[in-house]
Protein backbone atom coordinates (compact mmCIF):
# COMPACT_ATOMS: atom_id res chain seq x y z
CA UNK A 1 0.00 0.00 0.00
CA UNK A 2 3.06 2.27 -0.50
CA UNK A 3 2.47 5.66 -2.23
CA UNK A 4 -1.35 4.94 -1.94
CA UNK A 5 -1.06 2.71 -4.64
CA UNK A 6 -3.71 -0.31 -4.12
CA UNK A 7 -1.97 -4.09 -3.76
CA UNK A 8 -1.90 -6.07 -6.49
CA UNK A 9 -4.11 -8.99 -6.57
CA UNK A 10 -3.16 -12.35 -7.67
CA UNK A 11 -6.88 -14.34 -9.62
CA UNK A 12 -6.69 -18.19 -10.41
CA UNK A 13 -9.08 -19.28 -12.88
CA UNK A 14 -10.05 -22.40 -12.17
CA UNK A 15 -12.47 -25.74 -13.44
CA UNK A 16 -11.98 -28.88 -12.79
CA UNK A 17 -13.47 -29.78 -15.89
CA UNK A 18 -11.31 -28.82 -19.26
CA UNK A 19 -12.52 -27.28 -21.96
CA UNK A 20 -15.09 -24.75 -20.24
CA UNK A 21 -13.43 -21.81 -20.98
CA UNK A 22 -10.57 -21.11 -18.65
CA UNK A 23 -8.55 -19.81 -20.71
CA UNK A 24 -11.00 -18.05 -23.14
CA UNK A 25 -11.57 -16.30 -19.66
CA UNK A 26 -8.54 -15.53 -18.54
CA UNK A 27 -7.37 -14.03 -22.13
CA UNK A 28 -10.79 -11.61 -22.29
CA UNK A 29 -11.00 -10.21 -18.73
CA UNK A 30 -7.11 -9.48 -18.53
CA UNK A 31 -7.42 -7.91 -21.96
CA UNK A 32 -10.54 -6.22 -20.90
CA UNK A 33 -8.44 -5.10 -17.60
CA UNK A 34 -5.47 -3.97 -19.96
CA UNK A 35 -7.40 -2.05 -21.93
CA UNK A 36 -9.21 0.03 -19.70
CA UNK A 37 -5.45 1.01 -18.55
CA UNK A 38 -4.88 -1.64 -15.23
CA UNK A 39 -1.31 -3.03 -15.39
CA UNK A 40 -2.23 -6.51 -16.11
CA UNK A 41 -0.13 -9.80 -16.42
CA UNK A 42 -1.02 -13.42 -17.45
CA UNK A 43 0.56 -16.37 -15.95
CA UNK A 44 -0.11 -19.82 -18.08
CA UNK A 45 0.49 -22.45 -15.91
CA UNK A 46 -0.87 -25.60 -18.27
CA UNK A 47 2.54 -26.57 -18.53
CA UNK A 48 2.79 -29.09 -21.31
CA UNK A 49 -0.61 -28.10 -22.89
CA UNK A 50 -0.48 -24.75 -23.21
CA UNK A 51 -3.32 -22.64 -25.04
CA UNK A 52 -3.02 -18.99 -23.31
CA UNK A 53 -0.17 -17.78 -26.11
CA UNK A 54 -2.50 -18.89 -29.21
CA UNK A 55 -5.92 -17.50 -27.80
CA UNK A 56 -4.45 -13.91 -26.76
CA UNK A 57 -2.31 -14.44 -30.61
CA UNK A 58 0.98 -13.88 -29.20
CA UNK A 59 2.66 -17.62 -29.99
CA UNK A 60 4.93 -16.05 -32.42
CA UNK A 61 6.48 -13.31 -30.17
CA UNK A 62 7.03 -16.27 -27.31
CA UNK A 63 10.89 -16.65 -26.71
CA UNK A 64 11.21 -17.82 -23.27
CA UNK A 65 9.14 -20.07 -20.84
CA UNK A 66 8.28 -20.32 -17.54
CA UNK A 67 10.47 -23.22 -16.89
CA UNK A 68 12.98 -21.42 -18.12
CA UNK A 69 12.86 -18.47 -15.75
CA UNK A 70 12.89 -21.08 -12.88
CA UNK A 71 15.74 -22.75 -13.78
CA UNK A 72 17.57 -19.26 -14.39
CA UNK A 73 17.89 -19.05 -18.02
CA UNK A 74 16.54 -16.11 -18.45
CA UNK A 75 14.88 -13.09 -16.40
CA UNK A 76 11.58 -13.25 -15.96
CA UNK A 77 11.23 -9.91 -17.66
CA UNK A 78 12.97 -11.38 -20.61
CA UNK A 79 10.27 -14.15 -20.19
CA UNK A 80 7.56 -11.76 -20.42
CA UNK A 81 5.94 -11.34 -23.66
CA UNK A 82 4.33 -7.98 -24.64
CA UNK A 83 0.90 -7.45 -26.57
CA UNK A 84 1.14 -4.67 -28.87
CA UNK A 85 -2.27 -4.33 -29.10
CA UNK A 86 -2.71 -3.65 -25.12
CA UNK A 87 0.69 -1.92 -24.07
CA UNK A 88 -0.46 -2.82 -19.94
CA UNK A 89 -1.11 -6.55 -20.55
CA UNK A 90 1.68 -9.08 -20.43
CA UNK A 91 2.20 -12.97 -20.51
CA UNK A 92 4.38 -15.05 -19.10
CA UNK A 93 4.34 -18.76 -21.21
CA UNK A 94 4.07 -22.12 -20.28
CA UNK A 95 6.62 -24.17 -21.66
CA UNK A 96 4.77 -27.29 -24.17
CA UNK A 97 7.79 -30.07 -23.29
CA UNK A 98 7.85 -30.16 -19.96
CA UNK A 99 5.39 -31.73 -17.66
CA UNK A 100 3.35 -29.51 -14.65
CA UNK A 101 5.10 -31.48 -12.09
CA UNK A 102 8.46 -29.83 -12.79
CA UNK A 103 7.50 -26.78 -11.05
CA UNK A 104 6.85 -26.50 -7.22
CA UNK A 105 3.86 -23.89 -5.28
CA UNK A 106 6.35 -22.11 -3.67
CA UNK A 107 8.35 -21.19 -7.09
CA UNK A 108 4.89 -19.65 -8.28
CA UNK A 109 4.55 -18.25 -5.12
CA UNK A 110 8.33 -16.53 -5.58
CA UNK A 111 7.24 -15.51 -9.39
CA UNK A 112 4.11 -13.70 -8.45
CA UNK A 113 6.03 -11.82 -5.50
CA UNK A 114 8.20 -10.58 -8.15
CA UNK A 115 5.79 -9.31 -10.57
CA UNK A 116 3.56 -7.96 -7.91
CA UNK A 117 5.53 -4.49 -7.62
CA UNK A 118 4.83 -3.94 -11.38
CA UNK A 119 1.15 -5.28 -11.74
CA UNK A 120 -2.16 -4.66 -10.56
CA UNK A 121 -3.18 -7.83 -11.70
CA UNK A 122 -1.86 -11.15 -12.04
CA UNK A 123 -4.18 -13.88 -13.52
CA UNK A 124 -3.24 -17.35 -13.26
CA UNK A 125 -4.32 -19.76 -16.05
CA UNK A 126 -4.82 -23.03 -14.12
CA UNK A 127 -4.93 -26.88 -15.49
CA UNK A 128 -7.61 -28.82 -15.94
CA UNK A 129 -7.86 -31.12 -13.16
CA UNK A 130 -7.10 -31.60 -9.63
CA UNK A 131 -3.25 -32.92 -9.54
CA UNK A 132 -0.05 -30.82 -9.22
CA UNK A 133 -1.04 -28.24 -11.75
CA UNK A 134 -3.74 -27.07 -9.51
CA UNK A 135 -2.26 -26.89 -6.31
CA UNK A 136 1.01 -24.85 -7.73
CA UNK A 137 -2.12 -22.81 -9.90
CA UNK A 138 -3.92 -21.97 -6.23
CA UNK A 139 -0.58 -21.88 -4.23
CA UNK A 140 -0.01 -18.37 -4.79
CA UNK A 141 -3.68 -16.80 -5.69
CA UNK A 142 -5.57 -14.51 -3.72
CA UNK A 143 -8.70 -14.83 -4.78
CA UNK A 144 -10.19 -17.85 -7.10
CA UNK A 145 -12.78 -17.43 -10.47
CA UNK A 146 -14.66 -20.85 -10.51
CA UNK A 147 -15.69 -21.40 -15.15
CA UNK A 148 -17.97 -23.54 -15.56
CA UNK A 149 -20.69 -24.83 -18.39
CA UNK A 150 -24.44 -25.34 -17.44
CA UNK A 151 -23.61 -29.09 -18.05
CA UNK A 152 -23.77 -32.19 -15.27
CA UNK A 153 -20.16 -32.82 -15.73
CA UNK A 154 -18.80 -29.49 -15.40
CA UNK A 155 -20.93 -28.77 -12.53
CA UNK A 156 -19.95 -31.41 -10.68
CA UNK A 157 -16.46 -30.74 -11.14
CA UNK A 158 -16.58 -27.46 -10.24
CA UNK A 159 -17.76 -28.20 -7.19
CA UNK A 160 -14.93 -30.34 -6.21
CA UNK A 161 -13.01 -27.83 -7.26
CA UNK A 162 -14.69 -25.23 -4.90
CA UNK A 163 -14.88 -27.45 -1.98
CA UNK A 164 -10.46 -27.81 -2.41
CA UNK A 165 -10.50 -24.03 -2.48
CA UNK A 166 -12.68 -23.73 0.31
CA UNK A 167 -10.07 -26.43 2.30
CA UNK A 168 -7.27 -24.46 1.08
CA UNK A 169 -8.71 -21.20 2.87
CA UNK A 170 -10.07 -19.31 -0.39
CA UNK A 171 -13.09 -17.13 0.58
CA UNK A 172 -15.44 -15.40 -2.35
CA UNK A 173 -14.72 -18.03 -4.46
CA UNK A 174 -16.60 -16.00 -8.10
CA UNK A 175 -18.72 -18.27 -10.58
CA UNK A 176 -18.41 -17.58 -14.00
CA UNK A 177 -21.18 -19.71 -16.37
CA UNK A 178 -19.99 -20.12 -19.88
CA UNK A 179 -21.89 -21.27 -22.95
CA UNK A 180 -25.14 -20.34 -21.55
CA UNK A 181 -28.24 -20.93 -24.14
CA UNK A 182 -30.80 -18.87 -23.22
CA UNK A 183 -33.05 -20.60 -25.71
CA UNK A 184 -32.73 -24.04 -23.87
CA UNK A 185 -32.66 -22.86 -20.48
CA UNK A 186 -36.70 -21.56 -21.54
CA UNK A 187 -36.55 -24.91 -23.48
CA UNK A 188 -36.47 -26.70 -20.21
CA UNK A 189 -33.17 -28.39 -21.71
CA UNK A 190 -30.36 -26.47 -19.77
CA UNK A 191 -29.65 -25.76 -16.01
CA UNK A 192 -30.49 -21.98 -15.52
CA UNK A 193 -28.36 -19.80 -13.45
CA UNK A 194 -30.54 -20.10 -10.72
CA UNK A 195 -30.04 -23.73 -10.91
CA UNK A 196 -26.28 -23.27 -10.98
CA UNK A 197 -26.31 -21.01 -7.67
CA UNK A 198 -28.45 -23.64 -6.35
CA UNK A 199 -25.75 -26.20 -6.52
CA UNK A 200 -22.68 -25.01 -6.18
CA UNK A 201 -23.32 -21.71 -3.30
CA UNK A 202 -20.96 -19.08 -4.72
CA UNK A 203 -21.51 -15.34 -6.32
CA UNK A 204 -22.22 -15.06 -9.67
CA UNK A 205 -19.64 -12.86 -11.44
CA UNK A 206 -20.40 -13.25 -14.56
CA UNK A 207 -22.64 -14.97 -17.47
CA UNK A 208 -21.26 -15.49 -20.86
CA UNK A 209 -23.98 -17.13 -23.63
CA UNK A 210 -22.67 -19.16 -26.29
CA UNK A 211 -21.44 -16.97 -28.55
CA UNK A 212 -19.91 -18.45 -32.32
CA UNK A 213 -17.78 -15.16 -32.45
CA UNK A 214 -15.59 -16.86 -29.53
CA UNK A 215 -14.66 -19.83 -32.39
CA UNK A 216 -14.20 -16.67 -34.70
CA UNK A 217 -11.80 -14.35 -32.32
CA UNK A 218 -10.28 -17.61 -31.25
CA UNK A 219 -9.56 -18.56 -35.32
CA UNK A 220 -7.96 -15.24 -35.70
CA UNK A 221 -6.04 -14.70 -32.27
CA UNK A 222 -8.27 -11.73 -31.49
CA UNK A 223 -9.74 -11.72 -28.16
CA UNK A 224 -13.60 -11.57 -28.31
CA UNK A 225 -13.74 -8.24 -26.09
CA UNK A 226 -12.16 -6.46 -29.09
CA UNK A 227 -15.70 -7.31 -31.47
CA UNK A 228 -18.00 -4.88 -29.50
CA UNK A 229 -20.58 -6.31 -31.34
CA UNK A 230 -20.53 -9.61 -29.88
CA UNK A 231 -22.43 -10.54 -26.73
CA UNK A 232 -19.78 -12.97 -25.29
CA UNK A 233 -17.39 -9.82 -25.66
CA UNK A 234 -19.68 -7.45 -23.56
CA UNK A 235 -20.12 -10.55 -21.44
CA UNK A 236 -16.39 -10.62 -20.72
CA UNK A 237 -16.33 -6.88 -19.90
CA UNK A 238 -18.65 -6.88 -17.51
CA UNK A 239 -16.80 -9.81 -15.31
CA UNK A 240 -13.50 -6.81 -15.85
CA UNK A 241 -15.75 -4.35 -14.16
CA UNK A 242 -17.25 -6.39 -11.99
CA UNK A 243 -13.84 -7.28 -10.67
CA UNK A 244 -12.74 -3.59 -10.28
CA UNK A 245 -15.75 -3.22 -7.86
CA UNK A 246 -18.18 -1.94 -10.18
CA UNK A 247 -22.47 -2.61 -9.86
CA UNK A 248 -22.66 -4.13 -13.33
CA UNK A 249 -26.44 -5.81 -13.54
CA UNK A 250 -27.04 -9.20 -15.29
CA UNK A 251 -28.67 -8.87 -17.91
CA UNK A 252 -32.02 -11.48 -18.02
CA UNK A 253 -30.78 -13.73 -20.78
CA UNK A 254 -33.79 -16.19 -20.03
CA UNK A 255 -36.07 -13.05 -20.56
CA UNK A 256 -37.88 -13.84 -24.24
CA UNK A 257 -37.24 -10.25 -25.51
CA UNK A 258 -33.79 -10.18 -25.20
CA UNK A 259 -33.17 -13.52 -26.50
CA UNK A 260 -35.49 -12.71 -29.72
CA UNK A 261 -33.02 -9.46 -29.46
CA UNK A 262 -29.54 -11.38 -29.14
CA UNK A 263 -31.05 -13.47 -32.35
CA UNK A 264 -32.04 -10.16 -34.22
CA UNK A 265 -28.58 -8.95 -33.81
CA UNK A 266 -26.84 -12.30 -34.91
CA UNK A 267 -29.21 -12.58 -38.13
CA UNK A 268 -27.61 -8.43 -38.71
CA UNK A 269 -24.25 -9.43 -38.53
CA UNK A 270 -24.79 -12.36 -40.42
CA UNK A 271 -26.68 -10.68 -43.61
CA UNK A 272 -24.32 -7.50 -43.22
CA UNK A 273 -21.07 -9.70 -43.25
CA UNK B 1 -56.37 -26.60 -19.63
CA UNK B 2 -54.41 -28.83 -22.30
CA UNK B 3 -51.69 -25.89 -22.44
CA UNK B 4 -51.47 -26.16 -18.26
CA UNK B 5 -51.29 -30.03 -18.28
CA UNK B 6 -48.47 -30.19 -21.19
CA UNK B 7 -46.21 -27.63 -19.20
CA UNK B 8 -46.92 -29.46 -15.66
CA UNK B 9 -46.23 -32.68 -17.86
CA UNK B 10 -42.95 -31.37 -19.68
CA UNK B 11 -42.04 -29.44 -16.00
CA UNK B 12 -41.45 -32.71 -14.24
CA UNK B 13 -40.04 -34.85 -17.55
CA UNK B 14 -37.87 -32.32 -19.13
CA UNK B 15 -33.64 -32.32 -18.91
CA UNK B 16 -33.56 -30.00 -16.89
CA UNK B 17 -35.34 -30.80 -13.72
CA UNK B 18 -33.29 -34.51 -14.48
CA UNK B 19 -30.11 -32.92 -14.14
CA UNK B 20 -31.11 -31.28 -11.04
CA UNK B 21 -32.15 -33.60 -9.23
CA UNK B 22 -29.20 -36.00 -10.56
CA UNK B 23 -27.15 -33.04 -9.29
CA UNK B 24 -28.67 -32.91 -6.16
CA UNK B 25 -28.35 -36.28 -4.73
CA UNK B 26 -24.48 -37.03 -6.59
CA UNK B 27 -22.87 -33.45 -5.28
CA UNK B 28 -24.24 -34.72 -1.36
CA UNK B 29 -22.75 -37.78 -2.13
CA UNK B 30 -19.26 -36.50 -3.11
CA UNK B 31 -18.86 -33.78 -0.60
CA UNK B 32 -19.84 -36.21 2.59
CA UNK B 33 -17.30 -38.89 0.19
CA UNK B 34 -20.20 -41.22 0.65
CA UNK B 35 -22.83 -43.05 -1.44
CA UNK B 36 -26.53 -44.58 -1.31
CA UNK B 37 -25.54 -47.95 0.42
CA UNK B 38 -23.64 -46.27 3.04
CA UNK B 39 -26.56 -44.55 4.26
CA UNK B 40 -28.61 -47.10 4.00
CA UNK B 41 -26.18 -49.08 6.61
CA UNK B 42 -26.08 -46.21 8.57
CA UNK B 43 -29.58 -45.66 8.49
CA UNK B 44 -30.20 -49.12 9.83
CA UNK B 45 -27.14 -49.38 12.87
CA UNK B 46 -28.64 -46.20 14.04
CA UNK B 47 -32.18 -47.44 14.37
CA UNK B 48 -30.67 -50.67 15.89
CA UNK B 49 -29.09 -48.65 18.53
CA UNK B 50 -31.88 -46.80 19.26
CA UNK B 51 -33.99 -50.40 19.32
CA UNK B 52 -31.31 -51.86 21.44
CA UNK B 53 -31.96 -49.43 24.71
CA UNK B 54 -35.58 -47.89 23.72
CA UNK B 55 -38.79 -48.90 22.16
CA UNK B 56 -39.30 -47.39 19.05
CA UNK B 57 -43.08 -46.10 18.36
CA UNK B 58 -43.91 -45.64 14.60
CA UNK B 59 -41.89 -45.23 11.38
CA UNK B 60 -38.14 -44.21 12.15
CA UNK B 61 -36.59 -41.73 9.52
CA UNK B 62 -32.67 -40.73 9.38
CA UNK B 63 -31.83 -38.97 5.81
CA UNK B 64 -29.35 -36.40 4.64
CA UNK B 65 -30.54 -32.38 4.29
CA UNK B 66 -28.66 -30.22 3.01
CA UNK B 67 -28.26 -26.49 3.36
CA UNK B 68 -25.95 -24.77 1.19
CA UNK B 69 -23.06 -26.63 0.71
CA UNK B 70 -23.37 -27.68 4.37
CA UNK B 71 -25.12 -31.09 5.39
CA UNK B 72 -26.92 -32.56 8.53
CA UNK B 73 -28.02 -36.47 9.47
CA UNK B 74 -31.52 -35.46 10.47
CA UNK B 75 -32.98 -38.52 12.63
CA UNK B 76 -36.06 -38.75 13.96
CA UNK B 77 -36.89 -41.19 15.72
CA UNK B 78 -41.16 -41.94 17.44
CA UNK B 79 -40.04 -43.40 20.81
CA UNK B 80 -43.03 -45.57 23.06
CA UNK B 81 -43.73 -43.70 26.54
CA UNK B 82 -44.91 -45.33 29.46
CA UNK B 83 -48.38 -46.49 29.64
Amino acid sequence: MENGKPESKVIVVTSGKGGVGKTTTVANVSTSLARMGHRVVVMDLDIGLKKLDLILGLENRVIYDIIQVIEGECTLKQALVKDKRFPDLYMLPAAQTRNKDEITPEQVKALCDELRPDFDFIFIDCPAGIEQGFRNAIAAADDAIVVTNPEVSAVRDADRIIGMLESAGFKDIKLVVNRLRPDMVKQGDMLSIDDLLEHLCIDLLGIVPEDKNVVISTNRGEPIIMNNRAVAGTAFTNISRRLLGEDVEFPNFEDSSFWDRFKLLGRNLFSSK
Amino acid sequence: MLEFLKKIYSREDNSRTKANSRLRLVLTHDRLDMNEKIMETLKGEIIELIASHMEIDGVPDVRLITEGRHAALDISIPLKGRS
